[in-house]
């Protein structure tokens, strides 16, 4: 491990070119919007309600034609679309289909560019058309984004198809890589190098990873700017400092046991500000905002073993919520701010479950191996989280109601704690 | 706030440029030299933070240590889940504690570590619990606090990696590391 940070310090060439390209990478991604809508709708219908307790799937059939690239294309929309449940997929020469999605796809020397529409086979008349044009190298970007098209279209909702995920990749004991990929796991790109990361979270707009490291024995909260690639140093003190999540108005909170014992914080993001929320003599760690800011859920040992507790921002009226079994950690909550997902253990393993925030409506949400880190997605209908139960530790996705599990990091790698981005714009 | 951070970002740029700034011999220099030497500077800081150079200092120290390492400082084991000081672990800190009393000049980092059990950032606050508890009970047979630092790193350090018990307890300590004088 030393001779790997030496190597690293060495070679701070090696960090800058890492960021350089962690700076292309984002500049493409950037590229992707520009798209020209062709066809606007006025008279917009909803072909899924997904409020609906009972959803019908939707007869669907995509296909792409033109560049080789379109088969790629064809099948990362299909499987972006999929993994909603909401849809079924016809072939486009079987009949059944209530809406066919057809693209042209043209490669020129570096561009792509993608000329597509919805058909609406029930009304018989083209629904939408657009054009996408992106850097050639931005393949899945492009289709991500058009499947994210496709889905508003259907269901006036946001996909969640441009989003990504952070994590953590363990190198080697003591040393924990952060990085980023998309919600489907391809993508990966390598953001912090150094050190031992831990507990890590976006910012409101996507564009700051927030996270703690813990270098040369000391651990700081970092922010990340993933459009200026670089990194500053947001809270350091003594002891152990693990970042949360951010509040609506970018407030970050954090434990920092800076007197001694791991207490709830809050600082303002340019650092000012800080708030101590707690005083108890045992642990609070662990603390997130509620969606909406008026909340903090965290975990703390004060009743006897780690459980998770919710008070008011400003560190009032704080009670307990989980009462079954004696180990629950790493709360986060749905977007809508109704449930906190939590890891809870259970006959010796650890499992996910979800509890509303007053405390009822307890539901587990996995059951094979360890299963760790919930972190739902920004419209609140998946669920990322890492488990062993296929040997290395690995991320999973997974639709809320418990089907379409899915390992989105390789097998060899071992991957955990997934963050889910909120929205890209 | 973009704002915010970007005034944050200059204020940074800004304090490390004047640090490693040479001092101007020549007040007139040309406008395209100045603009070259602020630049570089700023960047060059930007990756020495993510490796400070205490780093340096520090494992030179710990190779020390590694070879030095006197076998009276053995780990203080703990229960699961808990921090608080066994009655087994009462002499391995006395010893510790009489050591440090008559090696006067030398201080250690307590490692507060966990098995791998629960959750990684839990165990972060737990095995800091594990090394403060350490810390306390030293610093009550008199040892200065000044000679002994903590830090904590949680499950993700451990000693040995099967999961049985007698792994688990191995990883379930207060690891004692020589810093130096």
């Amino acid at each position: 491990m030393k001779s790997q940070q030496s190597e690293t310090r060495s070679k701070g060439s090696g960090i800058r070119g890492l960021i350089s390209n962690f700076k292309f990478q984002i500049f493409i991604f950037l590229l992707i919007t520009c798209h020209l809508s062709l066809v606007t709708v006025s008279d917009a219908k909803v072909y899924i309600d997904i409020t609906s307790p009972a959803i019908q799937k939707l007869p669907i059939s995509i296909t792409a034609k033109g560049a080789p690239e379109a088969k790629e294309i064809e099948s990362i929309i299909i499987n972006d679309l999929d993994f909603t449940g909401l849809f079924s997929f016809v072939a486009p020469e079987v009949p059944g289909a209530e809406i066919i999605v057809r693209s042209d796809v043209d490669v020129s020397l570096n561009e792509i560019t993608v000329l597509w529409s919805i058909i609406d086979l029930v009304e018989n008349k083209e629904a939408l058309k657009k054009r996408n044009t992106a850097s050639r190298k931005s393949i899945r970007a492009i289709a991500h984004n058009i499947s994210n098209d496709i889905y508003k279209f259907i269901t006036e909702k946001e996909g969640v198809f441009r989003t990504k995920i952070s994590y953590l990749v363990s190198v080697s004991p003591g040393n924990k890589e952060l990085y980023l990929m998309d919600w489907d796991g391809y993508s990966p790109i390598k953001v912090i190098p150094v050190g031992l990361t831990s507990s890590h979270a976006w910012s409101n707009d996507s564009r700051f990873l927030i996270y703690s490291s813990e270098r040369n024995r000391a651990w700081k909260i970092y922010f990340f700017d993933i459009n200026d690639f670089r990194e500053i140093v947001l809270f350091s003190s003594n002891g152990l400092n693990l970042v949360g999540n951010s509040s609506p108005r970018d407030e970050i909170a954090f434990s920092s046991s800076k007197d001694g014992n791991s207490e709830i914080y809050t600082i303002n993001k340019d650092g000012s500000n800080l708030r101590k929320l707690t005083h108890s003599f045992g642990i609070d760690v662990s603390p997130v905002f509620s969606p909406d800011g008026s909340s903090i859920a965290l975990v703390s040992d004060r009743g006897g073993s780690p459980q998770i507790y919710i008070m008011d921002s400003n560190g009032s009226g704080i009670r307990r919520i989980t009462f079954e079994g004696s180990y629950n950690t790493s709360p986060t909550w749905s977007p809508d701010g109704k449930w906190i997902a939590y890891t809870g253990m259970k006959d010796g393993k650890n499992q996910i479950f979800m509890v509303k925030s007053d405390g009822t409506g307890l539901r587990q949400l996995t059951f094979n191996g360890n299963n760790e880190s919930p972190s739902l997605s920004p419209d609140g209908l998946f669920l990322a989280f890492d488990s062993d139960r296929d040997g290395k530790r690995g991320i999973y996705i997974m639709r809320l109601n418990g089907d379409e599990q899915r390992r989105i990091t390789p097998k060899d790698t071992k991957a955990m704690a997934p963050k889910w981005s909120p929205y890209f714009n | 706030m973009k704002k915010t951070l970007i005034v944050l970002l200059m204020i940074f740029a800004a304090g490390c440029a004047k640090k490693h700034l040479p001092p101007p011999q020549e007040p007139a220099v040309q406008k395209e030299t100045v603009k070259k030497e602020t630049v570089e500077p700023v960047k060059k800081e930007f990756v020495k933070e993510v490796v400070e150079p205490k780093e340096a200092k520090l494992q030179e120290s710990a190779v020390i240590a590694k070879a030095e390492e006197p076998s009276v400082l053995k780990d203080v084991l703990f229960d699961y889940d808990k921090y608080n000081i066994r009655d087994d672990a009462r002499p391995v800190l006395d010893t510790v504690s009489s050591f440090l009393k008559k090696n006067g000049t030398i201080n250690v980092v307590i490692e507060g570590h966990c098995d791998e059990r629960g959750t990684n950032e839990y165990n972060l606050a737990l095995g800091e619990k594990r090394a403060k508890a350490a810390k306390d009970y030293l610093t009550s047979l008199g040892v200065m606090p000044a000679r002994l630092s903590i830090i904590t790193y949680g499950e993700e350090k451990p000693l040995c990696t099967e999961q049985n018990e007698t792994c688990w307890q191995k990883n379930r300590r207060a690891h004692f590391v020589v810093t130096g004088k």
